[in-house]
């Protein structure tokens, strides 16, 4: 893989400050994204990472506006490049839509309306924020071109989606994300659907189409992997709370948050087999959370203050920040201790 | 659109023969299986007309082979399938010397007319409504509105008949004449032309039948509109339309209208039979000079002749009206357009 740029940028193009999304149950709510706050720089590549049922795609569609029933956003402010999203009006937040945030969906298999050719629902987006095209040769070329900078042949125009290869239908999704040059795209498990050779190659386009359009991208995944070779920055979740967000070399060399560690520690290694080690302890009902650090029931370390008080975001350098009481200046001698431990186990 | 395979098309017209080909042989098997002789039934009935009929017997021989009733039954069989082929579908023998195919010329026009215009309306109707049963965006009076006018789906359609002449032909007049007539289809003393006059009378007396029909199918077309809809929506695609942001009355019709119907569709090609079925109890209410009358008249009269000819234009009619929308389906559907290995 060609060297990554670096994006080292300190304009935020996106803005999430406290967002809490719950799912209404009959037994009350889930609490799916519990307070996450974080920025996103321009140029920027952010991995979002975590267990299944973390609030990594509820956190996606909660920007997006498109949390679907019955989830709601309880409060919180997304502000994209200035605007406020969550204040926008209906007719506002369509004309946002795709030109603001877009979106390249998890299951690409399923994402394409089966009756429209696939030039037509590239053709729709850009006439419903553009107005109609009465140039078609030049729009036909415009096409031709997003084919090009996601390696689609320009067969395909006319072609329907159950014609195509699931890798092909994902990059179509692609070429239809940054059709309007959104300020962010947000690409939700965009490659879980493909094989592994696939996954890579459309992993690969995703960044470059991202660099030469200059856009900003959220990456959702589960694949620590794949995601270290894409990513500028990696923000870990945690049953709803982002626990760690830090640079991509950071997180894997030097992983702050007992969680992050347990995660990086189970990334299989060819050199040794280990346990799995994350299984380890309970996970919380998510109506009910713990009080104190919701990471508590399940780390090595805790003790009772990690019961008593929930631990802010701690910056530990230029962004990167943890939200763990270790990190805490007066509880330096126990960071030291548990560091240790984790050193001779 | 896509296109469809020759061999789609030949698969297609190989069900359509078929289909023709078992309607024919259970329709010269049926009527023969009922009691009765349809000419001692004719005589019986000149009889209680016209008191004594001389040399009955003769008559009845020389009808009987006039007809071909004395021949061996699978002789009869393939002079009737010989005859099918060629469209002579053989005199009515109540109406002598009228041909069925002569009778069926003039009220299959009549028939097609109603049982089409009817199925438009409320294909056309059913679906909207169950689109807009399940579309987010529809008022809330209306989503009230649709299911109350769909509990008259439970009514047989010929009983829905009686209470419609019996509101709109009697109860509701104006200046002393019923808002709409009771019989017929275009107005008395009227000859069929291609005159507006001739034309506006038969929509004017078209109107209650149709409506008949319209009203108790369209429910059921506009909960399974409405099933499908709500199938659609949890789809992957709705999803990116609306992050895609794209106009809510083109999402609607472009992205959820479009998919859900076309189970509908297929639903539409089954349901055809049944549907030119129940329109023949409607004609007979009407007294409606359509197939429905004419196959009641060959029923009352024991004519084994209309009966055959009637029920066989009929099953053609439908298995035709089947075919096309076959046909039409690799047009609608771009995924059936391969298909046909």
């Amino acid at each position: 893989m060609a060297e990554q740029k670096r994006y080292d940028s300190d304009r935020v193009v996106l803005n999430v400050d406290n967002l809490r999304i719950h799912y209404a149950t009959p037994q009350g709510d889930v609490i799916a994204v519990s307070d996450i706050s974080f920025k996103l720089y321009e140029g920027e590549t952010l991995g979002l990472v975590g267990e299944s049922g973390c609030g990594k795609s509820t956190t996606a569609y909660g920007i997006l506006q498109l949390v679907q029933p019955p989830g709601y956003i309880v409060h919180g402010s997304i502000e994209v490049d200035g605007t406020e999203v969550l204040n926008l009006e209906e007719e506002e937040l369509r004309k946002f839509r795709w030109t603001g945030l877009s979106l390249i969906p998890q299951g690409a298999m399923n994402s394409l309306n089966p009756t429209m050719r696939v030039k037509d629902q590239i053709i729709d987006v850009i006439e419903s924020h553009e107005g109609k095209q009465n140039d078609k040769e030049a729009l036909r070329e415009r096409i031709f071109e997003l084919f090009q900078n996601v390696g689609l042949p320009n067969r395909i125009y006319n072609m329907y989606p159950h014609e195509l290869s699931g890798g092909m239908k994902q990059r179509v999704c692609i070429a239809m994300g940054v059709a309007l040059h959104p300020t962010v795209v947000i690409a939700d498990e965009a490659t879980s659907a493909l094989d592994v050779v696939v996954q890579r190659i459309v992993a690969q386009t995703l960044v470059k189409v991202k660099d030469e359009i200059g856009v900003s991208l959220i990456v959702i995944g589960h694949d620590m992997g794949l995601l270290a070779q894409i990513v500028d920055r990696i923000a870990v979740m945690y049953a709803g709370k982002m626990v760690e967000i830090a640079p991509v070399e950071n997180v894997y060399a030097n992983p702050l948050h007992p969680y992050t560690q347990l995660l990086i520690d189970s990334i299989p290694s060819i050199k040794e087999r280990k346990p799995l080690k994350i299984t380890e302890g309970i996970t919380h009902d998510p109506r009910n959370p713990p009080s104190g650090c919701i990471f508590r029931l399940r780390c090595p370390f805790a003790w009772e203050h990690c019961a008593e008080v929930e631990p802010p975001p701690i910056t530990v350098e230029n962004k990167h920040d943890v939200a763990c009481h270790l990190y805490d200046e007066q509880f330096e001698e126990r960071r030291t201790n548990a560091l240790a431990t984790l050193a001779n186990p | 659109m896509g296109s469809f395979s020759l061999n789609y098309l030949l698969r297609r017209l190989l069900v359509f023969f078929l289909t023709v080909w078992v309607a024919a042989t259970l329709i010269f098997i049926i009527p023969r299986l009922a009691p009765g002789d349809p000419i001692q039934a004719m005589i019986a009935r000149m009889t209680q007309f016209e008191g004594y009929v001389e040399n009955a017997d003769l008559i009845i021989e020389a009808w009987r082979k006039r007809f071909g009733l004395d021949d061996p039954i699978h002789v009869q069989y393939l002079r009737f399938l010989g005859n099918t082929l060629r469209l002579d579908l053989g005199y009515s023998m109540a109406n002598f010397p009228a041909t069925v195919y002569e009778l069926v010329g003039r009220a299959l026009p009549w028939t097609i007319g109603l049982v089409g215009i009817a199925t438009i309306i409320f294909f056309t109707v059913g679906n909207l409504c169950g689109a807009l049963l399940a579309w987010y965006r529809t008022p809330r009076w209306l989503k009230v509105m649709i299911p109350i006018s769909m509990t008259f789906t439970s009514v047989p359609p010929a009983l829905f008949s009686l209470l419609l002449v019996y509101i709109f032909g009697f109860l509701i007049k104006i200046n002393e004449r019923p808002l709409f007539p009771q019989v017929g289809a275009y107005a008395r003393g009227m000859t069929p032309e291609f005159t507006l006059e001739f034309f506006s009378s038969v929509l004017y007396h078209g109107f209650l039948p149709a409506m008949s029909i319209v009203l108790v199918t369209f429910g059921f077309w506009a909960l399974g509109m409405r099933g499908m809809m709500v199938t659609i929506e949890g789809e992957d695609y709705m999803i990116l339309a609306q992050a895609k942001g794209l106009k809510p009355f083109y999402v609607l019709y472009r992205y959820m209208i479009r998919n859900a119907i076309l189970p509908q569709m297929t639903a539409l090609a089954v349901s055809i039979g049944t549907l030119i079925n129940g329109s023949v109890l409607v004609e007979i209410m009407f007294v409606y000079n359509g197939m429905g009358s004419l196959i009641y008249s060959g029923i009352a009269n024991q004519d084994f002749g209309l009966i055959q000819g009637t029920s066989f234009i009929l099953i053609v009619t439908s298995a035709l009206a089947v075919l096309i929308i076959d046909l039409t389906y690799p047009l609608i559907d771009p995924r059936i357009s391969l298909e046909g290995r």
